[in-house]
């Protein structure tokens, strides 16, 4: 591509424009700003039954600028990017937040907590993405595509490959500025099999990754998701029973999230939150431990700086179910009392057990095995949940026929105080990494 | 896994079939007021009033760069080819303990560049809208085709559109100061709700969006987009219990919308839902009769059976009613339509994101499949007229057929006959999200508020339950349709390949003879 003459080169110059709009604003009358410049190039490329269906390229920059006004604040964002344009942007969004009301609890991040940023090589991207060639996109999307279509019941495959890398920068008034990049390539298939007059249940996977070292090879991904589809031949709707539930590591992912979700300063002092009050004390349960690692190297969502500037380092979560910090930013500490920790989640770790899904199973001997979950939904003051799933019998220790059309319900911190094991099988792909998860006593809905 | 939310993500979606329906992600289409208008022209009004020189002015572009742009996208052939010109303001304010905690807004503008072949579609974008920017994006794009070049258009024709939004001041002309009151107006109302009340939050978005689509033969569509919503978060506290639920309207609509009212209507939906769940319970776990109350149940039907009708997923075989059109699948009097001519709603739409002209569509024509929802592609693959259901998140997506405003037709009975016929089941009121398994058919709703029917009769409250059920099965066991339907007041964004639209869905009271609901044998 031609490089129009807007264009952005380096985290260098992003990082100067950085400066340069929080120099524009100052001049308009902010006290303080804080502005952040990216550059995104991402590919695409999706392919169903024997032919490419879609390409799509793109590059893609924006400018966000937080501004602090006489005691008020304001964030703005901009994708036309325009010397002229920018500043006059910036002038106007300085000028509209004087137009708001003075916020006391509203103040720039504190110096001090950029202080001893780490400078540990996080790996955030793998050069190898340079050579990824058009030929090559297309022959790895070829084989998912050969590999999805093995079963001759398999009515349409799609199997995608995606790719891109990032550059930013961020620069504020009170001394921070810090520059990042980063890259990431992932596949994803997902295969359609007939069964019956009308139906056709579907099954996929996926993986992602900083590098491509790591991942399975494609064609792996697509038999995976092969495999899924063709488990699900025969589902009929579960039994309305109080039983054991295995969770698969990937359908345990967003069941970690959900408990994990209301653990922060905002939302404690929102009055959504079951974690309120609960710092130092027990909440989910006593086998669940998790840790926010910002800093392993190759990390998706590995950093050595958050939004606001404050540097990155390990935080216990949870330790045997007891909570020992909140994600705490600026604004909501201040509004808490408490001392910002960081407001947002980097990779979170979960301390493993010592039995795989197989051992796990066996244990459980019957109940119900979940893959994924359908819909479904918690309140995150209460802690109440319920959610559609679809997994499979566990009969005699081992997984048996397909079940769907389920759900289960209940309560998050009483779930987790049934969590019995946690399995030594994380999902890999994901910057939350879970394993397998077992749960007694469960309340499931069905026929 | 799709998301609701707005956010870009990092890791793309795997499962197509799978689609996801919330109300919860907030100000998917935020507000705006008027921060960085490119160079000094104004938001093109009616397009009958305004010239088309002046809309291509808007983009800082002119008839020979759209020639010479489409002149490198179809070099390499084309069966269609199109460009979508997008600016977007958006601006929203918050109003957290009383106090306004934060404003933001936002400017978005670019082009993106399509080809198709046959199936096949090449895309690129780009946010610079220099001749050179586009000229590289536009090869991009043409990588996908391998034929000779198609001849560019000679002279262009500014289509005509319909008009279900046009408002009378544009949000552009409306300040900070005149929104303040009405946000303060509003948290006034709410706080002044109920003494156990603790928190307050209220969320005002609002924006304009003007949209370009020129295609391959000359024709262009433009339209003025407008969005608004807005939100009341209530939490409260009673004896050492702690509930939060809320409330909001949205529409394409303007500023004179939020009338005194309205504001007391949302303001009381936020508390009531609220406070009724200090008493709610969980109903017991299994199959139910589940009754939809009209409104927001439309939910069901955008899961059970829209998701499953957009050609996309029939054209590739991957939905259950891939072979059902012309079939029976419902009783005489369900039919339910995707309607982009309701005035004001968000999935109103004047022109499609392909520049097709947009309808109402009736997807079950008293109780028989009668026609799937199309974009450009799917009609020329089953040579169908075309619905206007092409749509796009932004010009950072290529078109799908997408729904609009999803609801069911009036049928035969009453509410009080419905609510009287249930002898033990559920009614649901009020929702926050669904999603559905195309090929499967199995689709989902969450209900946040409802209400147990016990003897006939309406009598405890009921809370955050799952529903499923299978798509095909519910319209047949669809066994009393009232003589209410209405639209939701409240805001659904839909998400499907990554891509984010604002829709409408209604419902009347409706019977469902048979679901399985998550409950608890407690």
């Amino acid at each position: 591509m031609s490089k129009p003459s807007t264009d952005i080169a380096s985290s260098n110059e992003l990082l100067k424009s950085s400066t340069d709009a929080v120099e524009i604003a100052q001049k308009a009358g902010a006290q303080d700003a804080w502005a952040s410049l990216s550059r995104d190039r991402s590919v695409s490329y999706t392919y169903r039954d024997g032919k490419i269906e879609k390409v799509e390229e793109s590059t893609s920059r924006g400018l966000g600028i937080s501004l602090y006004v006489d005691g008020r604040y304001s964030s703005h964002s901009t994708t036309d990017l325009r010397p002229d344009r920018l500043a006059a942007f910036i002038r106007e969004a300085v000028a509209l937040t004087r137009a708001l009301q003075p916020d006391p609890h509203r103040k720039i991040p504190d110096p001090a907590l950029f202080q001893g940023r780490p400078t540990v090589d996080l790996e955030r991207k793998d050069p190898g993405l340079a050579d990824l060639t058009p030929q090559k996109r297309e022959a790895w999307c070829a084989d998912m595509d050969a590999a999805a279509h093995a079963d001759k019941r398999v009515i349409s495959a799609e199997s995608g490959l995606f790719s891109g890398e990032s550059q930013g920068a961020s620069a504020s008034s009170n001394g921070f500025s810090g520059t990042w990049e980063g890259g990431y390539v992932g596949y994803n298939c997902t295969a359609t099999v007939r069964e019956g007059e009308d139906k056709r249940p579907e099954g996929s996977a996926s993986a992602v990754g900083r590098f491509l070292a790591g991942l399975p090879e494609p064609s792996k991904i697509a038999e995976k998701a092969l495999k899924r589809t063709i488990d699900r031949l025969g589902s009929k709707k579960g039994p309305t029973i109080r039983a054991t539930m295995v969770v698969d590591p990937e359908a345990a992912i967003s069941l970690i999230s959900r408990a994990l979700g209301p653990g922060s300063a905002a939302a404690i002092q929102q009055g959504r939150s079951f974690w309120a009050g609960k710092l130092g004390q027990p909440l989910l349960g006593d086998k669940l431990t998790i840790t926010d690692e910002p800093l392993i190297p190759r990390g998706l969502a590995s950093r050595h700086f958050d939004g606001e500037g404050i540097a990155a380092k390990r935080m216990p979560v949870l330790e045997r179910g007891v909570v020992k910090n909140l994600y705490v930013d600026t604004y909501y500490g201040r509004k808490l009392g408490m001392a910002p920790t960081t407001g947002s989640a980097s990779n979170r770790v979960v301390a493993l057990g010592d039995k795989n899904l197989e051992q796990l199973l066996a244990q459980a001997g019957s109940g119900i095995y979940v893959t994924s979950w359908l819909g479904g939904n918690s309140d995150s003051t209460t802690g109440d949940f319920s959610l559609g799933l679809r997994g499979h019998l566990i009969e005699n220790g081992k997984i048996g026929a397909p079940v769907g059309e389920m759900n289960v319900t209940g309560n998050l911190p009483a779930l987790y105080k049934s969590l019995i094991a946690v399995g030594n099988d994380p999902y890999p792909y994901s910057s939350l990494r879970a394993p397998t998860l077992v749960f007694e006593n469960v309340q499931f809905s069905g026929a | 896994m799709h998301s609701l939310s707005t956010r870009r993500t990092f890791v793309r979606g795997t499962a197509t079939g799978a689609a996801l329906l919330g109300a919860s992600s907030l100000g998917l289409l935020g507000g705006c007021r008027r921060t960085s208008a490119p160079g000094t022209t104004m938001i093109p009004g009616d397009p009958a009033t305004t010239s088309l020189s002046d809309h291509l002015g808007f983009f800082s572009i002119d008839e020979p760069t759209l020639t010479r742009v489409m002149a490198e996208l179809t070099s390499r052939g084309a069966d269609a080819a199109d460009l979508y010109f997008q600016h977007s303001r958006d601006n929203s304010i918050t109003m957290e303990d009383g106090i306004i905690s934060r404003a933001s807004s936002s400017v978005d503008q670019g082009v993106g560049l399509r080809v198709v072949v046959g199936d096949q579609t090449g895309y690129a974008f780009t946010e610079d809208l220099s001749l050179a920017a586009m000229i590289a994006a536009a090869r991009t794009a043409a990588s996908i085709a391998h034929g000779s070049k198609v001849v560019s258009p000679v002279g262009y024709k500014h289509g005509k559109t319909a008009d279900f939004y046009t408002l009378k001041q544009p949000w552009s002309e409306i300040g900070v100061a005149q929104k303040l009151p009405r946000i303060e107006q509003l948290n006034t109302l709410a706080r002044a709700g109920d003494p156990a009340i603790e928190k307050v939050t209220v969320s005002w978005a609002d924006g304009e969006e003007v949209v370009l689509i020129a295609d391959m033969h000359g024709r262009i569509h433009t339209d003025v987009r407008p969005m608004t919503r807005l939100w009341c978060m209530v939490t409260a506290k009673k004896n050492g219990v702690t509930q939060a639920n809320s409330a909001n309207l949205a529409g394409r609509q303007g500023f004179e919308w939020y009338t005194d009212e309205r504001l007391a209507f949302v303001a009381k939906e936020a508390v009531n839902r609220t406070m009724i769940l200090f008493e709610a319970k969980r109903p017991p776990a299994g199959e139910l009769p589940v009754v939809l109350a009209a409104g927001a149940s439309g939910i069901l039907l955008h899961e059970a059976i829209g998701h499953g009708m957009e050609a996309d997923f029939n054209r590739k075989g991957t939905s259950i009613y891939a072979d059902m059109i012309g079939k029976k699948v419902a009783p005489d009097f369900v039919t339910i339509v995707d309607d982009a001519t309701q005035p004001g709603e968000r999935g109103a739409l004047n022109v499609d994101d392909e520049g097709n002209q947009t309808e109402k569509t009736v997807l079950v024509d008293h109780g028989v499949m009668a026609s799937y929802l199309h974009d450009s592609i799917s009609a020329r693959h089953y040579g169908h007229k075309g619905t206007g259901s092409g749509r796009r998140e932004s010009f950072r997506h290529a078109p799908l057929p997408r729904m609009r405003s999803t609801y069911m037709e009036n049928g035969p009975h009453t509410r009080e006959e419905i609510i009287a016929s249930v002898k033990k089941g559920i009614i649901a009121e009020t929702f926050t999200n669904g999603q559905v398994q195309i090929g499967a058919g199995d689709f989902t709703f969450y209900i946040k508020n409802g209400w147990l029917i016990e003897d006939g009769k309406i009598t405890a409250p009921i809370k955050d339950i799952n529903i499923i059920g299978s798509g095909p099965e519910a319209l047949r066991n669809v066994t009393m349709v009232g003589n209410d339907t209405k639209l939701d007041f409240g805001g659904w964004t839909c998400g499907k390949d990554g891509q984010s639209v604002p829709v409408s869905q209604g419902m009347p009271t409706t019977l469902v003879s048979k679901m399985t609901v998550g409950g608890e044998n407690v």
